[in-house]
């Protein structure tokens, strides 16, 4: 092994796709996947937080009561959101379906304690954004009407609850949870699947070029060629990996232990390349083996997944300072499987045939 | 040539195609692919058994009550302790929730307002499971919503998208309908399922919310099994969670069938492979719809079986198969664009998830907004659930991949010779070879005119992304957004044609061609505007977003948004006769200017 060549090689592989400056894409794909996400979430939350839209607040909602009950009536009109009219039901839907009102609430007159439940009909109109969010806000008035109903039925109650007072709850933007436990997991793990891609386009693309041989006719054996193609790719994982982690902190989120997080994203993409490697060299031809790895890929990742203080998890609790000392027992056991799949890899590429198949 | 010898010729090359695929690749890669195949249904069945584990032990809590261990111990997220409450209190420090005799105290960080709200939600879910077991079903849950759905005989795309409906004028006396007035029955007060019924209902919508999706937003509720009848906690509306995965099924496999394509087309080029094949009487056109012809049918039964296995009705191939066809028309292009395997892996992995968030994210809100039919995969969702659209609907949100499919497949086979597929120069420099063989050399005017009438469709598609994509921000910051990145991006497709003829043939065009040359720029697209707007969008033009995006095509004169496009043109044509290629971006940019402030100036005047 002669590190020189396995430096030359990568060079090679780096400056090629430098001048091919493809590559940006694959950036600009990530910047797509977390703009696109958050801008969902971001825009989810707030859409269903009358609260954090400014251009709600003031406006009420025109709501038609039809019925006696005044129990009801009440709340909505203390909620402070909705303009309450008593109408009749007929000219309260007319007037719906011409949109003077956002909805229309019919109440029986069902006893507050009576053995049947009060059934509700609400009139909203069909497939518009303004009344699922008028639906939202009625949700909020329902579900304390369902609490004082509950109240006056207690008695009734055969199993008791175990009760938990919670402390006045403060508004949380609620983004929390899915940028430590989604957002930061999936945006580190890209590159490693990028990169795991990129090494069977280098390593088929020697082969179907037939540029291997001219590469092999020089005093540099196959297990350089390989070897430098793998730290080609690896290289561009922590790049990526940490430009993530400065971007999100130029972002104002705190992420902590971010050596332990490059080591552990580093080590687990090895694993990925180096299969995406033996795959590369075992098909010698990129669609056979883009697509069997690619499914392998799919298949590995569910099942690590389905293990609690996976990779993926345990970047969530790194990034959120929660992890224990069994992180130290992951990366040694992707370090381990680092060993074997390279021993593998190092041994596989000097025997394997320098031809394209069928050739 | 007739058609029947053309056919023959697209069966011939197609049999080709198949024997090659599974002749060279098929041996050694079937095995290795029926095991994956059959490893991922095992693996994909165990890690919907046990949950994905994604944020396991995010928080940290400590009880002083056993029981309480139980309750939340069923949430992986929380790692519990069990103490007594005096340690508890000493300790308090290591965890974000302490809850000392049934009351909670929570660590004054985001991770403790976060694990609050997560604490919340699970005891929620608690007591819900206690109810839905009450003796007295209706002491648990006293109120039921039967929520009915009214058509509105106003457009309803007059309220889309945040405009309000009816601002409240702070009246006293209820309003008054204009139309006649139809009698409404009062409904019945009974309820038409028993209490066990609802019982059962009740606890299986209780498995539903630990949905992993549900966890980060309040915003879609459990669906209630009773259709319109729901609780209050189910009035949010419901995501289509389970049809959702279901299209994710059908188009997985397209997205794969498609990158053969992709590399059967890429494998001609490598090494001049693909001379034997031009040098046949077999036109482009039969080897390109040859080659695909293979992937077309396979990619119709694989759906085709999929949709008999879930069981669910044919018509579901229907709004699949634009889709299919839009995926093959990018695979050939990209397959004859890109010069190495990176830069077809970039390509298409750019391509697909770009693709896919337009095609899924809208599906999303299936229920919620008409905006959601910019995607063909809604209607797949709706199929899903059982419900009908209308022909109008599926023109809507089928169109726009019909017609860039169809010009796609023009572009790759005019460009489908020697001189195109052999090239190894850079993806910009290919792409301009690639419009300028597209654009005749005799007809400049009217290629000029056709390239900017089919490019509209283009436009249009990555306006409806942007649309979506702005659409969940609060508003002045989507309004903003959506004017200038419209703006840039029709200033874009616009100078695409222009601006190739400047730059391949400079000497032919002189000032005065210039000036012509925009203002037949302006007129197609003009052109083009109007008459898909007249086709399909007119779902969504009359929302305030609609206008932003289209305003052009307005109702205003037609002489204004021909001045518009005409200027813009202009700019960016000017600059790049002025300074080639170097004049072009400051050229977009001026020119997406002066269309911001003109899409600027009839907002404000419209909204003022």
């Amino acid at each position: 092994m002669n590190f020189r060549n396995i430096f030359l090689v990568m060079k090679k592989d780096l400056s090629g796709l430098g001048k091919e400056r493809t590559i940006v894409l694959a950036i600009l794909l990530q910047l797509f996947v977390a703009l696109f996400s958050s801008f969902l979430m971001v825009g989810l939350t707030s859409m269903y937080d009358p609260s954090s839209l400014a251009r709600y607040s003031g406006v009420k909602y025109q709501v038609g009561y039809v019925g006696e009950s005044p129990d009801l009536r009440d709340l909505l009109q203390r909620s402070n959101q909705f303009q309450v009219y008593q109408m009749d039901l007929s000219t309260a839907v007319a007037a719906l379906t011409e949109r003077k009102l956002s909805a229309v609430v019919y109440v029986p007159d069902t006893g507050i304690d009576a053995d049947d439940p009060v059934k509700i009909t609400l009139y909203s109109l069909q497939n518009d954004i303004q009344s699922t969010i008028v639906n939202v806000q009625l949700k909020e008035v329902f579900l304390d009407y369902e609490e004082e109903l509950r109240q006056a039925r207690s008695g009734r109650l055969n199993l008791i609850p175990v009760t938990v007072e919670f402390p006045a709850s403060r508004s949380s933007p609620g983004f929390y949870e899915f940028i430590y436990g989604l957002l930061i997991p999936l945006l580190l793990f890209m590159p490693a699947i990028i990169s795991a891609a990129l090494i069977i386009d280098l390593v088929t693309e020697e082969y179907q070029h037939h540029t291997l041989e001219t590469l092999l006719s020089t005093p540099m054996t196959m297990a350089e060629v390989v070897w430098g193609k793998i730290a080609a790719c690896l290289v561009l994982v922590p790049v990526q990996a940490g430009t993530w982690l400065l971007l999100l902190a130029i972002n104002r989120i705190a992420i902590a232990n971010m050596v332990e997080i490059l080591l552990l994203v580093v080590t687990s993409s090895l694993v990925l390349i180096l299969i995406g490697a033996l795959t590369a060299l075992y098909y010698r031809e990129r669609t056979a083996a883009q697509f069997i790895f690619s499914t392998a890929v799919v298949v590995l990742m569910l099942l690590v997944l389905a293990f609690p203080r996976n990779p993926l998890n345990l970047i969530a609790l790194l990034a959120t300072d929660s992890a224990g000392m069994e992180q130290w027992g992951i990366l040694a056991g992707a370090l381990f499987m680092c060993g074997i799949l390279g021993f593998i890899t190092h041994a596989y590429s000097a025997k394997v045939s320098t031809r394209a198949p069928g050739e | 040539m007739n058609s029947l010898q053309f056919l023959g010729q697209i069966a011939t090359l197609a049999r080709w195609e198949v024997r090659r695929t599974f002749g060279i690749m098929g041996k050694s890669m079937l095995p290795a692919a029926i095991i994956l195949f059959v490893l991922l249904i095992a693996v994909t069945g165990f890690t919907a058994e046990r949950g994905l584990h994604l944020q396991d032990g995010l928080y940290r809590m400590g009880v002083d009550d056993p029981k309480l261990a139980t309750i939340f111990g069923g949430d992986e997220r929380f790692s519990i302790t069990v103490r007594d409450s005096v340690s508890l209190v000493e300790h308090r420090a290591d965890y974000d929730i302490v809850i000392v005799g049934s009351q909670a105290y929570v660590q004054r960080n985001d991770r403790g307002r976060s694990a609050l709200k997560t604490l919340q939600r699970d005891y929620q879910q608690y007591l819900d499971s206690v109810y839905s077991q009450q003796q007295d079903l209706f002491a648990a849950y006293p109120l039921w919503i039967d929520l009915l759905e009214v058509k509105s005989e106003i457009d309803f795309s007059a309220t889309e998208a945040g405009q309000t409906i009816s601002v409240s004028p702070a009246s006293t006396s209820p309003p008054v309908p204009e139309g006649p007035v139809e009698e409404i029955p009062e409904p019945d007060p009974g309820v038409a399922f028993s209490a066990e019924e609802l019982r059962q209902g009740l606890q299986e919508s209780l498995g539903q919310q630990q949905d992993q999706l549900a966890r980060y937003s309040d915003l879609v509720g459990p669906e209630s099994p009773f259709g319109s009848f729901k609780t209050p906690s189910q009035l949010s509306p419901p995501l289509p969670f389970d049809s959702i995965i279901l299209v994710f099924l059908f188009i997985f496999p397209l997205y794969f069938t498609s990158q053969f394509y992709m590399m059967s087309i890429m494998q001609e080029r490598l090494e001049r492979k693909g001379e034997v094949l031009l040098s046949t009487p077999a036109g482009a056109p039969a080897i390109i719809f040859g080659k695909a012809l293979p992937y077309f049918i396979g990619m119709i039964a694989i759906s085709a079986g999929i949709a008999l296995y879930l069981q669910v009705p044919l018509e579901i191939l229907l709004p699949l198969f634009p889709v299919i066809l839009f995926f093959l028309a990018n695979a050939l292009l990209i397959g004859m664009a890109s010069r190495s395997f990176k830069e077809l892996s970039f390509i298409s992995i750019f391509f697909s998830t770009v693709a896919t968030s337009y095609l899924f994210f809208p599906s999303i809100f299936a229920n919620v907004h008409v905006i959601s039919l910019v995607s063909p995969l809604t209607l797949v969702v709706l199929t899903l659930q059982g419900e009908a659209y209308t022909l109008s609907q599926y023109l809507f949100s089928t169109a726009l991949f019909f017609l860039t499919s169809a010009t796609l497949f023009y572009v790759g086979i005019v460009n489908f010779k020697e001189e195109r597929l052999f090239s190894q120069a850079g993806i910009v420099r290919r792409i301009r070879e690639f419009v300028s063989t597209s654009l005749s050399e005799r007809h400049p005017w009217a290629s000029l005119f056709a390239m900017n009438a089919f490019v509209v469709p283009f436009v249009f598609m990555v306006q409806m992304l942007l649309l979506v994509l702005f659409f969940n921000l609060p508003m002045p910051l989507s309004l903003v957004l959506l004017i200038v990145s419209a703006a840039l991006v029709e200033e874009i497709a616009k100078s695409i044609g222009i601006c190739t003829f400047l730059l391949e043939r400079p000497h032919k065009f002189p000032w005065a061609k210039v000036v012509l040359g925009a203002a037949v720029t302006a007129a197609a697209f003009l052109f083009a505007e109007k008459l898909l707007l007249f086709v399909t969008l007119t779902q969504i033009t009359e929302s305030v977003f609609g206008s932003i995006l289209f305003l052009s095509s307005g109702a205003l004169t037609l002489i204004l948004p021909f001045l518009l496009h005409f200027t813009g043109a202009l700019i960016v044509a000017s600059l790049v006769k002025f300074r080639g290629s170097k004049g072009y971006v400051p050229g977009i940019i001026l020119a997406t200017l002066v269309h911001c402030l003109y899409n600027g100036y009839f907002i404000l005047g419209w909204m003022l």
